[in-house]
């Protein structure tokens, strides 16, 4: 993932007398913004979403509360913003990838949704909340919500990009427009399966996310398991 | 590697699946589970519906290594599979599904905290062998050895443990009935619990090494524990062919009686001397070279006799006198009195007869026979499974010697695939 901190500041030992560079109030800015997210997700984590406030979050920032409303319009807006994030980290982990350049589709997909949960572990209390949260039809989390419909179809189509890239079209069965629709569903699964998973380390969830990639990608490319 | 076809695993299901069929018992629906839906595989199913089942199944069966090993082990007592069957599914490897790079990334990352190519010099992502629950890959330490890589398959630990709750509840019947014994049952989830611990694998090999080292014709790997958890397990490299690409050298007579009578040395070596023993026969665990020498892999499944078994067997083999006679049928009591049981009178009959009819030949207690015993011939299988088919139906077998008896029915076949010609009881004499 391309992070701030590629620019150069080395040059604190000379006093500067020009502004400072054009890129570093944006930096600034990104850095308060992942505090935010980070602190929300925090407390969202041990206190629970619906009882945590902006005011807290503020406090656990180390910013005053009006600052939060710079970047966010909630702590819906944060979450959200966290989960597109988490999409982001994961389209990157595949695409920025080199090893996976010439994976095949299962291990591409494994490797997505792999690192969506790992993104996702040290917020698992949060996470299974959410979910039940965004059964309310009028949540901002919710699945009518305009926000994270846009987010379901950039995480779809890039599934879909790389079912095509990895077959072209013609060899995939007759099934394959049915793609976003069903990994979506199996993407819920999985998310289910994960945080009902006791077995140590999760373990149980790496050997079922391999095994199903296994047979869904052979149903897939085949149109037979 | 041998060509699909050719795999022992192929060879085996199409033998269960044969055998399956001859007899109605409880054991039979255990072994029919994992291997009878390969043969029905190849009747050709028409609706993709009943496809896509069969492909769930046979997903699912992948993950059920543990089940066949199971299956595996009780096989041999109930006699219900013809003797090459059960010495075939003896020396069978439960195999887990194979990891693709991402996935053993990830499970040594979770393991060792990094990145297989970050903490060796080389790793190659791709493994050159299956393991039991598991796969093996290669690569360099920082160190420059050159080292072997097993790393096993997620969530094998708790699929043992499923399987084990799922065995024990289809096997009521069996086991109220005495045909299983709740003990044979206990002993054997211990072991493949513990077969899933890694670092128990590591204390294995260590044992064996420091052990086995006056035997020069054995090598055992190195372990290396700071490239090692209970999930990882880094070990030197050991050279050496499968019994089945060794074969395929068509090495001469002489080589494959100077290795039979090593395998035997190795074994008795052990199980006499040491009073323990490598007890997975699978013949991948043993690197079979030209210069007779043996490479042993694979000390998931080790075991320990208690003294008292050990001084049983030490009175019992190579007995010169009559196997009819009060003395010989006090030793075989002193066994069960050293557990608290008394030797029921089947028992004594079918360990009789055993002694008579299979050790007697295979082992003459003579002193002046030095005849080498030919194993090319299957009829001392057949003695041995019948026989031991008789032991087992009398439902008092000591539940340790499912492990022995599983080693040893490896090591006949293994003998018998060398067509090698052994003098066993030269060799079981010099370690009474």
């Amino acid at each position: 993932m391309a992070t701030k901190s590629s620019s150069t500041s080395k040059t604190k030992s000379r006093p500067r007398k020009t502004k400072p560079a054009p890129g570093k109030r944006a930096q600034n800015k990104q850095v308060i913004r992942r505090r935010i997210v980070k602190s929300a997700l925090n407390l969202f984590q041990t206190k629970g979403f619906a009882t945590t406030t902006t005011k807290a979050i503020a406090r656990k920032a180390g910013i005053a509360e009006g600052t939060v409303f710079n970047y966010f319009r909630s702590k819906e807006d944060i979450a959200l913003s966290f989960f597109e994030e988490e999409v982001d980290h994961a389209i990157a982990a595949v695409r920025d990838n080199p090893r996976l350049r010439k994976a095949p589709l299962e291990e591409k997909l494994f490797t997505l949704v792999h690192s969506q949960l790992e993104y996702l572990a040290p917020y698992e209390r949060f996470i299974g909340a959410a979910l039940i949260h965004a059964l309310n039809p009028a949540s901002h989390l919710g699945p009518f919500s305009h926000r994270v419909q846009q987010l379901r179809h950039r995480y779809l189509a890039f599934v879909t990009e790389l079912v095509e890239e990895s077959a072209p079209k013609q060899q995939h069965s007759t099934i394959s427009w049915l793609v976003p629709e069903a990994f979506w569903i199996y993407y819920l699964g999985v998310l289910l399966f994960w945080l009902y998973d006791s077995s140590e380390d999760k373990q149980h969830t790496l050997a079922f996310l391999d095994r199903s990639l296994h047979v869904g990608v052979s149903f897939l490319t085949n149109g037979r398991p | 590697m041998a060509a699909e076809e050719n795999t022992p695993t192929r060879r085996a299901l199409r033998m269960a699946s044969m055998g399956a069929g001859a007899a109605g018992r409880y054991l039979t629906y255990i072994l029919q589970r994992p291997f009878v839906g390969k043969t029905a595989g190849q009747r050709k199913l028409k609706s993709t519906h009943t496809r896509v089942a069969r492909r769930m199944r046979d997903e699912m069966q992948a993950l059920r290594g543990p089940a066949m090993k199971l299956g595996q082990t009780l096989s041999l007592q109930t006699g219900i599979l013809p003797a090459e069957t059960v010495a075939e599914l003896a020396s069978l490897q439960m195999e887990a599904p194979g990891m693709h790079p991402s996935l053993v990334r990830v499970q040594v990352k979770r393991s060792l905290g990094r990145e297989p190519e970050e903490i060796f010099e080389k790793f190659t992502p791709e493994p050159f062998a299956a393991a039991s629950l598991g796969q093996v890959h290669e690569a360099t330490t920082r160190e420059h050895k050159r080292v072997a890589v097993k790393i096993q398959y997620p969530g094998m630990r708790q699929t043992v443990e499923n399987d084990f709750k799922w065995f024990r509840t289809v096997t009521k019947p069996a086991q109220a009935s005495g045909h299983i014994p709740k003990a044979a049952i206990d002993e054997l989830e211990l072991q493949m619990l513990a077969e899933t611990d890694y670092r128990l694998e590591a204390d294995n090999i260590d044992f064996f090494r420091e052990n086995l080292s006056p035997l020069s014709f054995v090598e055992v790997p190195k372990s290396f524990r700071e490239y090692s958890s209970d999930k990882v397990l880094t070990m030197s490299f050991v050279r050496g062919h499968h019994l089945e690409q060794f074969l395929a050298q068509k090495p001469s007579q002489k080589l494959r009686d100077k290795l039979g009578t090593n395998l035997v040395d190795l074994f008795y070596f052990q199980l006499l001397k040491l009073g323990a023993f490598h007890a997975d026969p699978h013949w991948g665990n043993y690197l079979l070279n030209g210069d007779a020498t043996i490479g042993l892999v694979d000390f998931g499944c080790a075991k320990k006799l208690t003294p008292h078994a050990l001084r049983y067997l030490k009175n019992v083999f190579l007995y010169p006198g009559s196997r009819h006679s009060p003395e010989f049928r006090r030793i075989l009591e002193s066994n069960y009195v050293a557990q608290g049981k008394k030797l029921p009178a089947a028992a004594y009959r079918a360990l009789v007869s055993f002694a008579e009819k299979f050790y007697r030949n295979v082992y003459p207690p003579e002193r002046n026979q030095h005849e080498r015993f030919d194993f090319s011939d299957k009829t001392f299988l057949t003695d041995y499974m019948r026989e031991a088919t008789k032991l087992f139906r009398t439902k008092h077998v000591m539940p340790e010697y499912l492990f022995m008896a599983r080693t040893e029915m490896g090591l006949y076949h293994t003998l018998h695939a060398l067509k090698a010609r052994v003098a066993m009881s030269d060799i079981v004499r010099k370690y009474l």
